[in-house]
């Protein structure tokens, strides 16, 4: 039964569909307050039973897992209730009394400039800063022109169909959890460092994952506190977040306000690039926030040849619950900041978008000096992509926007994989795990071929720690690169363990023994590639779509599976869409979320859903699978090309995202 | 309280708190735990099931409404109508994480047999009560236009 029927048929395993006995439920006291002192809390378990951090990063200022005489946004864990179901545990938030005293709050980045620190050990709202690339004096460049635009991407949720949740199940010494997760390993090793305990007492399960978008690669207070609990109830624990949790104190994604200038001659050749990336940081030091950032400022140059370039990048204290990854995680940060500058260099030179993107891609392999290295050329990439989709002829008709973008996959240090051969039946265990992308297709074919076996004998398991040890993880998109090139291995040393023993590889010698290999494909650095999008519109009076159509021209070195690409393309498609026109975490200025539900948090229904143009070519990449990333494209290319396919019908510069309705209304 | 209720030609009687919830009912004291729970706002649909034939979200029916009417869930397997929307989902990759899966055939089920001759339009607007977050619903309205062919005879949905 493959994963299409399995879900189809509601036979999936989520975590909440998981029933153990004597299992309790946990919910959690959260604050009201977006920043308070705790003057007292009764009842509950709190930090006074469970002193722990949840980061794995060391540092000042990490969120304790149950607060400690403070919170710092509206929605964190001061204590937690257990009861034999949800709605009793729902009921015993009330038997916990917490008397606060509240205390001024900031709300967004802006706010966080012009307001007094939140922590008494720094002289503003500034957790800490980084440099990138080399500072230069405006004297130091040949420039005739500068462009300075601020550009606030802000907050978005990742908001995946099922929320996060946990269950630990501590018993005869193990401490067991299940986990719908990116990274299983990655984990263990948080609940390890966490709690203190021996690696070999835990024992993590991966389940049936119902979407995760980067929010479950990331580790978490309820996590521990789970754990902790079932150890010390000695019953297996449940948590199962509420949406209305998750838009509060999951951590967000996006929440970066970039102030860039470009330097340009007359020509449209770019000549410096400087500026400032600040990051909606939340209260806390999160593992998270330095991903997110270091993306941003280190791609920002992206497919351009430009020589000098620096960024300074500032993680900003904001009472709001902290920064998580978010499809992208910084990398469409960069590219949206960079194609809006382009796009403001083109308009101020009355020159082409198309034109400025040609003269400053790349023709020869570059390494910025904001340390990104481009491998590729990005020139005759973006000529043909230009041609594919008769660009010239189309601008001149439609309201066009366009991006030029490079993707850097997460290739490095590489994945593991194990195969077990059972009584006729390929058992396949991926270290990076599943997260509801429909890797079992790519897994079954490219066996199939390697191993001249039929499809319907090959699996793809759920594995846990044990069953398999190491492994990396699904994101970045690297999934099918890493996955693809590892299973290939694997089915090589395989052959080779059989060659070996009976002096050739059959499939029939391959079914009709046992066999157990555990292979690891080692790859140093992060690939990356180039790839194009193209955003026609036209938007009426009201502001309402008559016509959306998204083009993408993506590098995909090898397609893996057709069906698996377009799924990922579309889906992606509509966040980024989303992205601009609603997708958003509102705050009012006491920090109080005003976001309620799913819908106010801008997720886009099916009438959304805009047409396709998508062309795939296939420039084979250097990893054993030949294979290139698509996860994050769409999100890095969709949103810049969107919003200037409406700037040029409202003839006002779009800097914010997502825009608003009033936005739109008011520039028509 | 006592709640009788026939799922998927099934009767079930159980004793629970007035205030149960139809969705908590089907999955924590049936266990059929197909029918999911996205929101607690009764905006993402996952938890979509059919009451006397009619669509409606478990997570905003109370059980003790339920008593005494007819259920349908994705469980079901004597539902031929049913068993073709799934075919089609599977045929057309229509779902990815599998989450808002159930409740997307279950809506899909109810639309194709209101609307005999759906056009793309009405699909997507009566998918408005369900949230997908993986597949930009392209491959899920394929699935419907796939499956409105194999349940009402009809060929290509025009626009």
């Amino acid at each position: 039964m493959t994963y299409l029927d399995r879900f189809a048929n509601g036979k999936g395993r989520y975590l909440d569909d998981i029933k153990l006995d004597n299992m309790l439920y946990m919910s959690l006291v959260r604050s009201p307050y977006a920043r308070a002192k705790i003057k007292s809390v009764e009842g509950g378990m709190t930090s006074r039973d469970l002193k722990a951090y949840y980061a794995v990063v060391e540092g000042d200022h990490r969120e304790p897992v149950l607060a400690i005489d403070e919170v710092n946004y509206q929605g964190q864990a001061v204590a937690a209730v257990f009861g034999k179901n949800r709605y009793e545990a729902e009921d015993l938030l009330s038997t916990v009394n917490v008397d606060y005293e509240p205390l001024e709050a900031i709300h967004s980045i802006d706010d966080a400039k012009k307001k007094a620190p939140i922590y008494a050990d720094r002289k503003d709202n500034i957790l800490s800063t980084e440099d990138v690339g080399v500072k230069f004096n405006e004297s130091d460049i040949d420039y005739d022109i500068k462009v300075t635009d601020t550009i606030l991407l802000d907050r978005v949720s990742a908001n995946p169909m099922e929320t996060r949740g946990i269950v630990a199940d501590y018993r005869d010494g193990i401490l067991n959890v299940y986990l719908p997760s990116q990274s299983i390993v990655r984990s263990k090793s948080g609940i390890v460092k966490s709690l203190g305990l021996p690696p070999e007492k835990v024992r993590v399960f991966l389940i049936d994952n119902g979407g995760a978008f980067g929010v479950k690669a990331l580790f978490y207070p309820e996590y521990i506190i789970a754990c902790y609990a079932s150890m010390k109830y000695g019953k297996p624990v449940k948590w199962q977040e509420t949406r209305t949790e998750h838009l509060q104190a999951c951590h967000a994604g996006r929440g970066v306000e970039g102030t860039l200038t470009l330097y340009a001659k007359k020509d449209g050749t770019v000549t410096g690039l400087d500026g400032e990336v600040l990051l909606d940081n939340g209260p806390y030091l999160v593992d998270a926030a330095a991903v997110d950032l270091g993306n941003v400022i280190h791609e920002v140059t992206g497919p351009y040849h430009i020589e000098k370039a620096h960024l300074t990048g500032k993680y900003v204290l904001t009472n709001k619950a902290p920064n998580g990854y978010y499809r992208g995680a910084g990398k469409p940060e960069a590219s949206i900041l960079m194609e809006r500058m382009m796009d403001l260099l083109a308009d101020k030179l009355n020159m082409d978008i198309a034109d400025i993107r040609l003269k400053n891609a790349l023709e020869t392999p570059f390494k910025s000096p904001l340390g990104l290295e481009m491998r590729y050329p990005t020139k005759p990439f973006l000529e043909d992509a230009l041609k594919y989709f008769n660009y010239r002829e189309l601008s001149k008709k439609e309201h066009v926007g366009i991006s030029l973008f490079i993707l850097d996959e997460d290739t490095a240090p590489g994945e593991s994989a194990r195969i077990i051969v059972k009584d006729g039946k390929v058992h396949t265990y991926l270290g990076g795990n599943v997260s509801g992308q429909g890797h079992e297709m790519f897994v079954k074919s490219i066996l199939s071929d390697e191993l001249d076996i039929e499809q319907d004998s090959i699996s793809l398991e759920l594995q846990d720690t044990e069953t398999l040890s190491t492994g990396v993880g699904t994101w970045g998109s690297k999934s099918a690169m890493t996955h693809g090139s590892v299973l290939m291995q694997a089915a090589e040393e395989l052959k080779k363990q059989i060659e070996e023993k009976y002096g050739k590889y059959s499939p029939e010698i391959l079914l009709s023994h046992d066999f157990d290999q555990t292979s690891f494909y080692k790859f140093d650095y992060n690939d990356n590639q180039v790839n194009f999008n193209i955003v026609t519109s036209r938007i009426n009076e009201m502001g309402d779509f008559e016509e959306l159509k998204i083009g993408a021209y993506y590098d995909l070195g090898k397609v893996l599976n057709m069906a698996n690409v377009l799924g990922q393309t579309e889906g992606g498609a509509l966040q980024a869409i989303g992205e601009v026109l609603s997708e958003t975490l509102r705050y009012s200025e006491e920090g109080q979320l005003m976001t309620t539900s799913i819908t106010d948090s801008g997720v886009l229904t099916a009438d959304h859903t805009p047409e396709f143009d998508i062309k795939i070519v296939e420039n084979p990449s250097v990893m054993k699978d030949r294979a290139k990333g698509l996860g994050e494209s769409p999100m890095i290319g969709i949103p810049e090309g969107l919003a200037r396919s409406l700037e040029t019908q409202i003839h006002k510069r779009i800097n914010t995202m997502p825009i608003t309705r009033e936005f739109l209304f008011d520039s028509l | 309280m006592m709640v009788t209720v026939k799922i998927n030609g099934k009767e079930y009687s159980k004793d629970v708190e007035p205030r149960t919830l139809l969705a908590t009912f089907i999955r924590d004291d049936i266990g059929l735990t197909g029918t999911h729970i996205g929101c607690d706002t009764t905006n993402c649909g996952a938890c979509t099931v059919l009451m006397d034939g009619r669509a409606v979200k478990s997570c905003t029916v109370l059980a003790a409404q339920a008593d005494g009417h007819e259920l349908e869930t994705i469980e079901n397997e004597a539902d031929k109508e049913l068993s073709m929307v799934k075919e089609s989902f599977i045929e057309e990759n229509g779902l990815q994480c599998g989450f808002c899966t159930p409740g997307m055939i279950m809506t899909s089920l109810y639309m194709l047999r209101k609307n005999k001759n759906p056009s793309e339009d009405y699909i997507k607007n009566s998918l408005a009560g369900n949230l997908c977050r993986c597949t930009g619903y392209v491959s899920i309205i394929n699935s419907i236009k796939n499956a409105n062919e194999k349940i009402n005879g009809k060929k290509a949905v025009v626009k």
